[in-house]
């Protein structure tokens, strides 16, 4: 059954809370209507049985979609979401940085096949972010580990929960929301993608069901690095009895995604060289935060 | 295998079958093929010889070399049986791809190549299967030589001429180091003797009464493995030689020979050592020189455009890895028994790993630059449409020495981690250090996409002579061997983790590391790390299961793809409406790493490799866009 909502928090939630953001968050501060609140389902819906341009045929290019989607849901079933992981029992926090990694390969693989001007910068943008802010979700993560001397992701929400909150997790969990911001992919990080320079980076080339299943990946993504700053470091509800745990993560990641999309609206696009500074200062506060971990704060 | 002496056995073979390959240079093709047969009967022999040490126990032999009453003391122990297990598995396939690959050398002859490497190997087998250091230090010399004979193999090239030079001048101030120490060492032994026990008596003496004279020692056996290993700032000679050698040697060189310093340093801190405060200090700094080697020499190969320099430098990288797992095990050996075996292990293991996908990666930059003609990876590329083999191990080399799980270099990576995360708990520094080189395989991942995305990736890109072909039979055999074990170790690491307990645990002393089943669980499909003191494991990969998983996923995502039954159309790529040709638009390699480079400019020596820089212009280019 936990397979089931992990599985099913990502599919659905992600699309869901992109369009709860895009109708009460994005449209309200635009002062317009908006779309309605199921819209990313229709677009994901609608995508699906477009007609498949392909550019550049490639088998690599055919899977890298696919790769990329299995990816994250793999993660997925790694990461706490209310409950104990379904596979939890099966990889630890190293193996989950992995299977995030591989889908970021995935990503610029397609960039790269495509071979489009356009798409190898976007691969050669999305390489660049990724290697800045992979280092603080790591970073954060073994400052977990520190504390409660485990690699696995569900006995650190649970330490942090038995023992309290410590100064040394409270600023991780800081470093790991304002490192969140890119790793969902949303302004001032949409760097990559940025579709009024390089018009969706390495996605140009993209249409149909394999701009469908990336875009429905990196929705997913976000409901899975969300689940980990709140499972982990947020670590309020996952005590409590089976429907009202799942309940509890589920309100703590909608109030962060939400709070996401707010900075989203009101941010206009870095460049490539600026973000990669903020991040550099992101680091440095992770890096605090395990130096604290390590003094025994 | 008692009455017959195995080991010499092996190497008298090797010796004679230098002699007859001397003798029928002339005839190429089948000069290579002897050369092959000879090799792939050696390595199975010693393969044999190297699974019996590791299931029964030590093999000990003396030979007699007839009239001369030399005598040749041999022992095959745990630890050695690993590195022959390295040296089969390189040996064969290397051999293999020369074959069809000195056809490119048409002006040279081969008898200054296929004599001189089975000779190579012959002194690589026998460095590691002796515990007397005087044959020891004959073996390591006679192995300096043949592979300085290799590297300068293109004897009319300059710049391979200087290579070839200074890798002799380092490889020599290495052995003066390492001969220095196992004299001192034998002037101290009562019966004047270069038995390794008698020398590790010595150290455990000089421990008490003068620890000065053991550091000095230990100093110089550590100075001189660490040159040979490639690590910073003694293996400088590296991405010099590892390019200049033929594409088969450097596998060779990269699999093979930069390990023989690991065993050293092992020989060294395990056997030689007695457990000692000074193996907590060794340690401490083995870790660090590791670990400056994956930062700088990571970041150095993210700059280069010349495929074999660019592996030369990862290379470097890599071993510090190993050091990484082997320092920490040293540096815990007092402090935690059971963690300590861990981190050992993992550092074995990545080395095994490294051997695997290392000597695969030089195997397809060989292949393309067999093809090609070109190591610059800006003048050729998309070769996965001409070259499908050589493109898909090339894939399965990069995703294992990236660290993707499901692939060889993501299991030893994940332990070196574990280790040394958990290590800081008790030493500090070693969370710095793990994260530095968490960091830097986010790197070797990105420098890899270059290599793949720029030579094998995308539009097909090669000069008008280029044939459009696969390369020939030996070369794609080799290389899918050497594929098996990246992909057969990654799905189940417990099966090696396994002789690598064997292996480490029968080096240490008796009853010292906790049993196998308490540090890794008794499962064959997860490898577990749990550490005494703690209820449940501390790290978990399950490689099974996770790709199982994986894989559902994977079907759902195709269901997903289906499910709106779209069709597809082939059409032309979309530049905006403007008709550019391909090469106006095309990406150059530089500016793929470009902003992270600049941002790193301050950080790393950028002079570092402009030195001899076998693509000559172009390292200097990217250089000055770097300092900009």
């Amino acid at each position: 059954m936990t397979f089931a909502i992990n599985i099913g928090m990502a599919l659905f939630i992600g699309p869901l809370v992109a369009g709860i953001v895009r109708k009460m968050v994005r449209a309200r501060v635009h002062s317009r209507q908006g779309p309605p609140i199921i819209q990313p389902f229709y677009d994901l819906f609608k995508l699906l049985g477009k007609e498949d341009l392909e550019s550049s045929p490639s088998l690599l290019l055919r899977y890298a979609p696919l790769v990329a989607f299995a990816a994250i849901l793999a993660a997925a079933l790694l990461t706490p979401m209310g409950l104990r992981p379904p596979l939890g029992g099966y990889g630890d926090m190293i193996v989950f940085a992995y299977l995030i990694t591989i889908a970021a390969v995935a990503v610029m693989m397609a960039g790269l096949i495509c071979a489009s001007p356009y798409s190898m910068v976007g691969a050669s943008r999305e390489l660049m972010m990724h290697l800045v802010v992979e280092p603080v979700l790591i970073i954060c993560l073994v400052t977990a580990t520190i504390k409660s001397g485990s690699l696995l992701m569900w006995d650190m929400a649970g330490w942090n929960y038995v023992n309290g909150l410590s100064i040394s997790m409270v600023v991780a969990g800081i470093a790991l929301f304002l490192a969140l911001q890119a790793q969902v992919g949303k302004l001032p990080f949409d760097i990559p993608e940025a579709e009024t320079e390089i018009m969706g980076g390495p996605f140009i080339e993209l249409s149909g069901p394999k701009l469908a299943l990336f875009q429905w990946a990196f929705f997913a993504r976000q409901i899975v690095y969300a689940s980990v700053l709140a499972a982990i470091f947020i670590p309020w509800g996952i005590k409590f009895i089976f429907p009202w745990n799942v309940a509890a993560h589920l309100l703590k990641i909608i109030v962060l995604i939400v709070l996401v999309g707010l900075i989203d609206v009101v941010n206009p696009r870095l460049k490539i060289n600026q973000a990669m500074k903020y991040f550099f200062g992101v680091i440095a506060v992770a890096l605090i935060a395990m130096v604290l971990a390590l003094l025994g704060l | 295998m008692s009455g017959l002496d195995v080991i010499t056995a092996a190497l008298i073979f090797l010796v004679v079958g230098a002699v007859i390959t001397a003798l029928i240079a002339r005839y190429r093709t089948v000069c290579g093929y002897v050369a092959s047969v000879i090799v792939l009967i050696v390595s199975i022999w010693i393969a044999m010889v190297a699974w019996q040490a590791l299931t029964r126990g030590p093999i000990h032999s003396v030979y007699v070399i007839p009239f001369l009453n030399i005598f040749l003391p041999f022992t095959v122990d745990g630890l050695g049986a690993i590195f022959l297990l390295i040296t089969s598995l390189v040996a064969t396939c290397a051999t293999l791809f020369s074959v069809q690959y000195m056809s490119r050398y048409p002006r040279y002859n081969l008898a200054s190549y296929y004599p001189l490497l089975l000779l190579f190997f012959a002194c690589v087998i026998g460095e590691v299967s002796t515990h007397n250091m005087l044959l020891f230090l004959v073996f390591w010399e006679v192995m300096a030589l043949t592979s300085w004979g290799l590297i300068i193999f293109e004897k009319h090239d300059p710049e391979v001429r200087r290579a070839g030079w200074i890798y002799f001048v380092a490889i020599h101030a290495a052995t003066a180091c390492i001969l220095v120490a196992i004299i001192i060492l034998y002037l101290q032994t009562p019966t004047k003797s270069f038995e390794l026990s008698q020398m590790r008596q010595v150290m455990a003496n000089w421990l008490v009464v003068s620890p000065g004279l053991a550091h000095i020692t230990l100093g110089l056996l550590a100075l001189g493995f660490a040159t040979k290993a490639g690590i910073l700032p003694f293996g400088f000679w590296l991405p010099h030689a590892h390019p200049a050698a033929p594409s088969p040697f450097s596998a060779v060189l990269s699999g093979l020979m930069v390990k023989m310093g690991v065993h050293g340093l092992l020989v060294t801190f395990v056997m030689l050592l007695p457990l000692s405060s000074a193996s907590t200090v060794g340690g401490i700094v083995i870790a660090l020189l590791g670990t400056i080697s994956i930062f700088v020499a990571t970041l150095t190969a993210l700059q280069q455009r010349d495929s074999k320099r660019l592996l030369a430098f990862h290379t470097i990288g890599q071993m510090g890895y190993i050091w990484l797992g082997l320092g920490t095990g040293l540096a815990l050996l007092r402090i935690s028994p059971a963690l300590a075996t861990v981190a050992l292990i993992a550092g074995l293991f990545h080395m095994i790993n490294h051997a695997a996908f290392k000597s695969l990666l030089f195997l397809n930059a060989g292949a393309a630059l067999y093809r090609t003609g070109t190591r610059d990876m800006d003048k050729a590329g998309g070769l996965i449409r001409i070259m499908p083999v050589t493109a898909i191990t090339a894939i399965i080399a990069s995703l294992s020495i990236a660290g993707i799980p499901g692939f060889n270099g993501f299991a030893s990576k994940w332990l070196i981690f574990a280790s040394s995360i958990m290590a800081g708990i008790k030493l500090p520094l070693f969370v710095f250090l793990a994260i530095i080189a968490i960091f830097i395989s986010a790197v070797t991942l990105a420098s890899f996409m270059k290599f793949l995305g720029m030579l094998f990736l995308g539009k097909l890109h090669v000069g008008p002579e280029v044939e459009h072909r696969e390369v020939p039979l030996t070369m794609t055999v080799s290389q899918v061997l050497t594929a098996i074990p990246c992909v057969l170790f990654g799905v189940l690491p417990i099966l090696v983790m396994k002789y690598l307990y064997t292996a480490v645990s029968s080096t240490l002393p008796a009853g010292f590391s906790p049993t196998f089943a308490s540090l890794f669980g008794r499962s064959l499909l997860n490898a577990t790390v749990s550490l005494p003191g703690s209820s449940t494991p501390t790290g978990i990969w399950g490689p099974l299961v996770i790709l199982i998983a994986f894989a559902g996923c994977l079907a759902l995502a195709y269901l997903i793809s289906r499910m709106g039954g779209a069709k597809t159309r082939e059409v032309p790529m979309w530049l905006c409406g403007e008709e550019h040709s391909f090469e106006e638009v095309r990406y150059p390699v530089h500016s793929f790493l470009l902003p992270f480079n600049r941002f790193f400019a301050s950080l790393y020596p950028a002079h570092f490799d402009t030195d001899v820089s076998s693509s000559g212009h172009s390292d200097e280019t990217v250089n000055t866009k770097v300092r900009q």
